[in-house]
């Protein structure tokens, strides 16, 4: 069913394995009531899977999902909000990964936030203690 | 296609071709990590994932992912995929994969590259 309304889905996570794809499906369900294209989605998907994941490994207590979709006829957009309560960090200081020297690391993780800006067309991450807020736009045709 | 599944499904000399189904998340990884390393200890030097039933590879799958591709690199052998979705094939490309892999669109393509000569 595609609406004309924009469709609004507020989550809060559980901390259990694979709770992130609960916002994944959130992600698919209202992007498909807007027609949104399907590989776009996808990549809206990876994005909020990564924002749920690092929310539910640095943060403490709840993880806040809220996914609105809006059925602009023209220029249909999604915008993802993921909140946690833990610590804050500083997005400006976590440094951009490069897969050369990542390959010979022993930690060979920090991509995710990398993906993030990548795959969506805004990312405002705003970070203090207690909350944390990465809220995220993609546009039929972005990127 | 969120069930994790892995299995081998081929292989040819030192080529082996690895059936990836489902979400590659820590667990299921862990679990490419696990048989990559048991077949590279064996003898194996190409690695192929045909990745066609998986539709996410989270971050955490994707350190797994290259902790393969550095065991592969250490033997001289050939870490290879085949039958990404756009999504996966775009994440690749941004975090540079295609230096180090090799990237096919579909196995018969990967075969016919990488598969032994007589």
């Amino acid at each position: 069913m595609i609406t004309a309304e924009p469709v609004r889905v507020c989550l809060v996570l559980p901390r259990v394995p694979r709770a992130e794809l609960l916002a994944s499906r959130a992600v698919e369900e209202a992007g498909h009531r807007i027609a949104f294209p399907r590989d776009t989605l996808a990549e809206v998907k990876l994005a909020v899977v990564e924002a749920c994941l690092n929310a539910m490994e640095y943060g403490t207590g709840e993880v806040e999902v809220e996914v609105v979709a809006h059925p602009d006829d023209a220029h249909p957009w999604i915008e993802v909000a993921v909140v946690d309560h833990g610590p804050g960090f500083d997005a400006s200081a976590v440094p951009k990964p490069v897969l050369e020297d990542t390959i010979r690391s022993a930690r060979k993780r920090g991509w995710g936030l990398e993906l993030i800006r990548r795959l969506m067309d805004e990312v405002e991450i705003t970070s203090q203690p207690g909350l944390t807020r990465i809220r995220m736009i993609r546009r039929r045709g972005g990127q | 296609m969120e069930t994790f599944e892995f299995k081998v499904a081929d292989q040819l000399g030192t080529l082996v071709v690895l059936e990836v189904a489902g979400y590659i998340n820590n667990e299921g990884g862990e679990v490419i990590a696990r048989e990559a390393r048991k077949l590279i200890d064996a003898g194996h030097r190409t690695l192929l994932l045909d990745l066609r039933a998986t539709r996410i590879i989270n971050s955490i799958g994707i350190s797994l992912l290259l902790e393969v591709l550095e065991r592969t690199l250490e033997v001289k052998g050939t870490l290879a995929f085949c039958c990404l979705t756009p999504s996966i094939a775009k994440t690749f490309q941004i975090m540079g994969l295609a230096q180090y892999t090799r990237i096919f669109p579909d196995r018969a393509v990967a075969l016919a590259e990488l598969s032994p000569r007589q």
